[in-house]
């Protein structure tokens, strides 16, 4: 059960070979076996996934028309609102607090009939690259306990990577999704900006946060993708969906396809990251698809662009956050301000509390120009050259990450953590689809990713071209040692 | 923005409203002075004429929703997440000065 | 206010108004916008600024604001966007406010009014979407949090800084709040908060053209309210230069926010000026930009209503009706609405103006209510003027049928007069022509005068006779009676 991919066990119970009650009893008890050592889960839903699968095998059992997803257990990333559910982002501010509301993306998936399975560790608010910084501990990396499976969503990929459950949710807004996804050997995709509703996801950074899936192959990418990549009436930035379905291009060749490579911009990529990412440009080119350089020099201001626009656009959405209405509200205040200033310092982590800082100082009053606009005049230039890019290609290829899974608590230096996303924040800078599947692992037992990323709206183009490498790389298809069957 | 430069600090902690330890304050004014630091490289790139980015999907415009109820949050649901409340209302310590 | 030296000093006075567009739902968000209901019973998610929720523009606050936009001849900027200003405060749930501050709605503008007899032009600087906070209720020891007002849609009005007195302020803010009722775009109710201005004074010696620092002052809650709190302020001001004429002007006058303390009849600072908040306006992420078509514009140019000003012309130019009474009318749109409809009953305007502004008026006064508040129909008032232009009844007893009126309201003027034998005329012609003999005979003076061609001369026969009639006869039969006597003789 474990080894199956999301569409091999909707098939199963779609054709009556399993129960959905099955489904779920095997993925609980081997969640609850296996989450003490990783700390992927926060939360389990044993009772509500239990009835949701009764319900869902009554459904069948009358012969009513059942969803994309029938049968189906998946994880959600801690910052998406269930109703009725603790959503905590997990952090100690809103540690008790019962989301009042779905999130579009719970609502998409119950229709399909999912099991919605149980809720997953971050880093705090989405910030963060290594899941070291969430207020309840570190997620580990089913690949090496002693290393970090990256972040923020931290706990979705490693849920997925440990077979825990086939699919989960997560949100990208600098690589959240892609980069733990290359840390933990599986696949993370992030759609086009505006593609998946954003109501409901707690915001980070609005114009850049995206909700995407974690899988262990493509084909489940297109499948999930199918169910929450609508329009949303409650999503001012939600876009329509482009005629085509997102599986329109699997199954094609990519021979003839044109791969950019920003050569230069890699240039200080060495070592094995380097050796890996290589071999697939090989392989690409052996499937018959042509490798173009490209110039996107201009990606090395990628980290400052993103650092200060998302912090800044943080600063005012974590402002809500201030003890009044719901949250902690610090007990040793006595007046107004202390419900502020103790709540938020008592609530809030120490990298979340940095971001903030800087978020605010860069909008402050003599320093707007200097950063904040400035940074949002580099980000047109950024966009403008990818443009240009993708006249000379159709898809760009990049590795995910400067390199593997680093050890937990291995970066201190905020800056250092920052430039993890060196090769992941383009993606989001422009709004573009992006994926992340595993091509190789280092000597030491650490996977590593390979990135393409498509123009605006070119979400199948992308997830076409993954499938179609996918099908021609030697990934392991084992689970990570230590992960195997528990049956 | 210099780590000597505690003033900085403090006047970022007021306008966000957090209010943290004087050790907290240090690290933290010394990891932004090094982050900002980074960011100046920005002045690098030559942005004459060059328009912020304000909006991503340039075909998105106009996006309203009709003037009509939908279905509201119902009180008791809303002050149960309340940390303190008082006669349908949320209760806060007296607010001594006045605002907009 | 003599004592404001107007000759030597010129005070410079712009206005900011926030009016709440009376939508059915909020601006991003779909709770009812209605007031008066118990605390917190018409929130949503979105209003409450619960973790993961997203503003959803209300298309029919865009509609509203590009009404008045047009009924005061601004500029409809064809591209607007919206964008977040900063604050913390228990009222504004996301602890920012979503405003028009790069790229507002509406740039320029005109609001025409008549002040004191002059008609003025003041210009607007811009007018913008933007939504409001929740009410902050101060008890002893605690403050209570009430949003159901979190998230209605406001307009923000911002004038050129042109108005020079009180009155001036006064009138263009009456000018504002009428086109707004007109339009039906807004009830403008001050006491629920419906309309409320925020002042930007400062003055200057007469003649000279640059401008002082300026004090804001907040939270005057009603016309009156603000016109003292300009007058206090204006002298203020000016007693701080004359007495400190070396000073630097920032020194002498130190600009801030203050708010208006009635009880003292003076401002009093809130906030100094480099405590003003740094707002850290940026552009709003979650929604997108506003691109105004052109026949968007035109369909509501074209259904436009009559406008307070266009009104003002046809009561002056047509009806021929006082300008100052003329404003009065305008200035009230159930008043005025009223007034159109006595109108086709009567044949002179400017009698029925009169009843309505003067005489209803003072008595709804006395009593502390208003014309729509009193319940007396406009079709009631007409039959009144009717029967006094008719010269059914007199003019004194029309102020007892008034007097009726009110306090039976819904009861027709008609029905009352013909209810009440002492309100009936006295028509016996048997009766009133020995007065009428009486009068002549002790009056042999004016029936020369009369006969002479001075028609003042009737009147005052005729006023004779109502007086020993104690008002009762009828007025045309009184003069049919006296014209025939004077005839005869």
């Amino acid at each position: 059960m474990d080894n199956l991919s999301a569409h091999e066990i909707t098939d199963l119970f779609t054709s009556n070979k399993v129960s959905a009650e099955e489904i779920t009893k095997s993925t609980l008890e081997r969640i609850h076996k296996l989450n003490p050592t990783l700390n992927a889960f926060l939360h389990v839903f044993d009772q509500r996934a239990l009835k949701q699968a009764k319900r869902l095998d009554e459904k069948r059992a009358k012969n009513e028309p059942l969803g994309k997803l029938a049968g189906v257990p998946v994880a959600l990333k801690d910052n998406m609102l269930v109703n009725g559910e603790i959503a905590s982002c997990a952090s100690k501010f809103l540690e008790n607090y019962t989301a009042p509301y779905d999130a579009t993306v719970v609502r998409l998936l119950e229709e399909e009939d999912a099991i919605l399975i149980g809720r997953t560790n971050m880093d705090e608010f989405a910030m963060g690259a290594s899941g070291t910084h969430s207020a309840f501990g570190p997620t580990k990396n089913p690949w090496n306990l002693d290393c970090s499976p990256g972040g923020s969503s931290s706990g979705s990929a490693a849920a997925v990577s440990a077979r825990l459950c086939p699919l989960a949710l997560g949100s990208d807004t600098g690589g959240s999704i892609r980069q733990p996804s290359a840390f933990t050997g599986i696949t993370g995709f992030k759609p086009t900006y505006g593609r998946v509703s954003r109501s409901g996801l707690v915001a980070f950074a609005s114009s850049f946060d995206q909700i995407g899936p974690f899988t262990r192959n493509v084909k489940d990418t297109a499948l999930i993708m199918e169910a929450i990549g609508k329009r949303c009436d409650k999503d001012s930035t939600s876009i329509h969906s482009p005629p085509n379905s997102f599986d329109a291009e699997m199954g094609k060749s990519i021979a003839g396809t044109r791969f950019g490579v920003p050569w230069k911009f890699l240039e200080k990529l060495k070592g094995e990251p380097r050796d890996c990412f290589d071999k697939s440009v090989e392989l690409i080119k052996s499937l018959g698809a042509e490798i173009v350089n490209v110039d996107l020099d201009i990606l090395k201001y990628g980290i400052a662009v993103y650092y200060i626009l998302t912090s800044a656009e943080a600063s005012t959405n974590l402002a809500r956050f201030d003890g009044i209405r719901y949250g902690l509200r610090s007990k040793d205040a006595k007046t107004l301000e202390d419900i502020y200033d103790y709540s938020r310092e008592e609530g809030f982590g120490f990298e979340v509390k940095r971001r903030i800082m800087l978020g605010t100082f860069v909008l402050s009053g003599g320093f707007k120009d200097a950063y904040y606009e400035k940074a949002a005049k580099v980000r047109t230039l950024i966009i403008k050259n990818l443009r240009l890019a993708f006249e000379a290609c159709d898809l760009i290829a990049m590795p995910t990450s400067p390199g593997s899974c680093f050890p937990l608590n291995g970066i201190n230096d905020p800056l250092e953590e920052y430039l993890q996303d060196l090769y992941t924040v383009a993606a989001p800078i422009a709004g573009l689809p992006a994926i992340s599947i595993p091509n190789g692992v280092s000597s030491d037992k650490k996977p590593f990713g390979l990135q393409l990323i498509g123009p605006q709206m070119h979400d199948a183009k992308v997830l076409g071209a993954a499938h179609a490498i996918e099908g021609a790389l030697d990934f392991p298809k084992d689970p990570p040692e230590g992960f195997g069957g528990v049956r | 923005m210099t780590p000597e430069d505690g003033s900085d600090v403090n006047r970022l902690c007021a306008l966000c409203r957090i209010q943290l330890s004087s050790e907290e304050k240090k690290v933290i004014g010394e990891h932004l002075h090094k982050i900002l630091k980074y960011m100046t490289f920005l002045n690098e790139v030559d942005t004459e004429g060059v328009p912020p980015c304000t909006h991503l999907l340039e075909t998105m415009v106009n996006v309203m929703g009709k003037d009509e109820e939908e279905v509201s949050y119902d009180r008791e649901k809303f002050l149960a997440s309340a940390p303190d409340h008082v006669g349908g209302m949320v209760k806060v310590p007296p607010v001594i000065h006045f605002e907009e | 206010m003599s004592d404001i030296l107007y000759d030597q000093w010129e005070p410079v006075i712009g206005l900011e108004i926030h009016v709440q567009l009376n939508t059915k739902t909020k601006l991003f968000s779909r709770s009812l916008n209605q007031f008066g209901a118990e605390p917190n019973t018409n929130i949503d998610p979105i209003n409450t600024a619960q973790p993961g929720v997203l503003p959803v523009l209300n298309e029919e606050a865009v509609k509203k604001a590009i009404q008045f936009g047009l009924a005061i001849g601004a500029q409809i900027n064809r591209f607007s966007t919206f964008d977040r200003k900063s604050y913390f405060y228990p009222d504004c749930p996301r602890n920012f406010q979503i405003t028009q501050f790069f790229h507002p709605i509406i740039q320029g503008g005109t609001i025409t009014c008549d002040v004191e007899g002059k008609t003025k032009h003041f210009k607007v600087d811009r007018a913008h979407l933007e939504d409001d906070a929740g009410m902050l209720k101060h008890f002893s020891s605690f403050a209570g949090v009430d949003y159901n007002r979190a998230g209605v849609p406001l307009i923000e009005v911002v004038s050129e800084p042109m108005m020079h007195s009180p009155k001036d302020a006064s009138a263009y803010a009456t000018a504002l709040k009428a086109i707004m009722q007109y339009l039906g775009v807004a009830d403008c109710n001050m006491e629920e908060g419906g309309l409320r201005f925020d002042v930007n004074i400062s003055v200057r010696p007469k003649n000279d053209k640059t401008l002082r620092p300026k004090v804001e002052i907040k939270n005057m809650n009603s016309f009156h309210n603000m016109e003292l709190a300009i007058e206090s302020e204006i002298r203020r001001q000016i007693q701080a230069y004359s007495l400190n004429p070396n000073e630097e002007f920032a020194k002498a006058i130190e600009p801030g926010t203050y708010r208006f303390d009635l009880a003292q009849r003076k401002t009093v600072m809130m906030r100094r000026k480099e405590e003003a908040h740094d707002y850290r306006y940026f552009h709003e992420p979650d929604l997108v930009p506003l691109m105004i078509e052109e026949k968007t514009i035109e369909l509501l140019k074209n259904s436009l209503p009559e406008l307070p000003h266009e009104r003002y012309l046809r009561y002056t130019t047509e009806l021929k009706l006082a300008p100052d009474a003329a404003a009065i009318l305008i200035n009230d749109k159930y008043t005025s609405d009223f007034f159109e409809e006595a109108l086709s009953l009567v044949k002179k305007p400017s009698g029925l103006c009169n009843w309505l502004i003067v005489e209803f008026y003072g008595r709804l006064k006395e009593m502390g209510k208003t014309l729509e508040q009193s319940g007396i129909k406009a079709v009631h008032v007409g039959h009144l003027v009717q029967m006094i232009e008719d010269q059914v009844i007199t003019g004194k007893i029309g102020k007892l049928v008034a007097d009726d009126m009110l306090k039976t309201p819904g009861k027709d003027s008609k029905d009352i007069v013909k209810e009440n034998p002492s309100y009936q005329p006295l028509d016996d012609s048997s009766i009133i022509e020995p007065i009428v003999d009486a009068v002549l005979e002790q009056n042999k003076q004016s029936i020369i005068d009369y006969k002479a061609g001075r028609n003042k001369a009737l009147a005052y026969l005729v006023g004779q006779v109502m007086k020993e009639t104690k008002g009762k006869a009828s007025p045309a039969i009184v003069n049919q009676l006296i014209l025939k006597k004077i005839e005869e003789s």
